[in-house]
């Protein structure tokens, strides 16, 4: 498949962020198919989550354009929100709230209609192995379980695109499997972009891969072409 | 709409899950209860003007601590990225912490009711300043909490948002004290733009255009302020 032979999921143009003087990402352009698994890598302080917080919507970019399934993320915002879920990297929850309640919240929030949001947060629950917890407070919960909420809140009504920001960090080394195959069996029914500063995450994780430094793309990779990744990584930055 | 009262719930529910809310309308109701008792056995008149000053007081006092989270507390645990990231207008989240904290305050004010009830019952009060004084304190109390939001919407952190909107309210309540100090164009507007010089005479039964224009006008000014500090990232 080719990028020409449909739309893209995501499509940067020439994107920046700037804050006064320090530009945080620089004339950024980016093309992610729909269904795989892309991963911006780089290292803390790259432009990696500033970048991510512009697809959803949370900082608007300085200059260029930047569409998410077709829709405009400063032209057609609300359009561009109802097709992402997003886990930002600090995972904050509600922590007055208990798992289930929050779960119906998120789902109301970002339009899931009325009828539907008992399903749809039993399926999410079910896929994040929550079913048993739904009633536990947040404020009760471990990493492990505030990371697998925070999934089931931006799955919770089936985006086309999920962005994920650095989405094991703090997990064990149990926990940091279980999100890789959850992130693996995702792919192909929803765009992931996702973001790591670490080289064999994203070897196990991703189908293609984005090297970012101080806020400019260095090269976009194809895993499967890539069978050094830290080679790669070595030889362009 | 619908998403206006989705969020108003979450408001209202994090509100009374939060000892906050319990302790403010304690502390206000206790100080009320006792103005209310002192002043009826000493002066034997039955109107609730002197009532209707302590609520203002109060209010003044004990808003700042209502709002204080608003903001600060969803930026301090970043729970503002996910609700700025959800298909949600700045407008909606605004307006929802703006009617759930009314309701709040409005809540306590109610409980006040009861001394117009005893004064109905044992005596013969007028009913025009009563009405007009809860009209008044509405009113306030829309203005206030409209002002606690904006400050809270300026910081992450909780005291320092408080703390903006008591010396704003204090600014403002005395602003008409200043007036002298000031070239006439100027003192007039410190003299309009005075909290207790709009809120005395609908107290005392005299409801003004310009007093209510006042309130309305500076508490949809602060509202919308909000809402551009939610949207400017």
């Amino acid at each position: 498949m080719t990028d020409g032979d449909e739309p893209p999921a995501i499509l940067a143009e020439a994107v920046s962020k700037r804050y006064g003087a320090f530009t945080a990402v620089e004339r950024l352009d980016l093309h992610v198919r729909r269904g795989e698994v892309f991963c911006l890598l780089g290292p803390n302080g790259s432009g990696k989550t500033t970048f991510l917080r512009m697809l959803a919507g949370y900082l608007a970019p300085s200059a260029g354009r930047l569409l998410v399934a077709g829709h405009d993320v400063v032209r057609d915002g609300l359009a561009a929100k109802t097709k992402i879920g997003y886990v930002p990297e600090s995972v904050p929850l509600y922590s007055h709230m208990r798992i289930g309640e929050f779960l119906r919240f998120m789902a109301r929030l970002r339009r899931v209609p009325a009828a539907q949001v008992a399903a749809a947060v039993r399926r999410v629950a079910e896929l994040l192995a929550l079913t048993d917890v739904l009633r536990k407070p947040i404020r009760a919960l471990s990493r492990g379980y505030r990371q697998r909420t925070a999934l089931a809140q931006a799955l919770v009504h089936d985006p086309e695109i999920l962005i994920l920001d650095e989405p094991t960090n703090g997990l064990d080394p149990r926990q940091i499997m279980e999100t890789r195959a959850l992130i693996r069996s995702l792919s192909g029914r929803h765009t992931v972009l996702m973001s790591s500063h670490i080289l064999s995450e994203v070897e196990k994780t991703a189908d293609r891969a984005a090297l970012l430094l101080d806020g400019r793309l260095l090269g976009v990779r194809a895993l499967a072409d890539t069978p050094d990744l830290e080679a790669w990584f070595l030889s362009v930055t | 709409m619908n998403t206006l009262v989705i969020l108003f719930r979450k408001e209202l529910n994090a509100a009374f899950v939060s000892p906050i809310a319990y302790t403010v309308a304690a502390v206000f109701l206790l100080v009320l209860g006792y103005t209310f008792s002192l002043t009826l056995f000493s002066t034997k008149v039955a109107n609730l003007n002197y009532i209707f000053h302590q609520m203002y007081v109060l209010s003044v006092l004990l808003v700042p601590v209502l709002t204080m989270r608003a903001f600060a507390e969803e930026r301090r645990t970043d729970t503002l990225e996910l609700l700025l990231t959800a298909p949600v207008r700045e407008l909606s989240i605004v307006l929802a912490k703006f009617l759930a904290t009314l309701v709040l305050v409005l809540g306590m004010f109610a409980g006040s009711l009861a001394y117009a009830v005893v004064l109905g019952l044992y005596g013969d009060p007028d009913w025009g300043p009563i009405y007009s004084g809860y009209l008044a304190l509405a009113l306030h109390a829309s203005l206030l909490v409209s002002i606690g939001l904006l400050m809270s919407s300026l910081t992450e952190n909780q005291v320092v948002a408080a703390a903006l909107s008591l010396g704003t309210f204090l600014m403002l309540w005395f602003s008409d004290s200043v007036a002298y100090l000031l070239p006439p164009s100027f003192a007039s507007l410190a003299v309009n733009l005075s909290l207790i010089g709009h809120f005395k005479p609908m107290v005392s039964g005299s409801v003004f255009l310009s007093d209510a224009g006042y309130f309305v006008s500076a508490c949809l000014l602060a509202l919308f302020l909000t809402t551009r500090k939610l949207a400017e990232r």
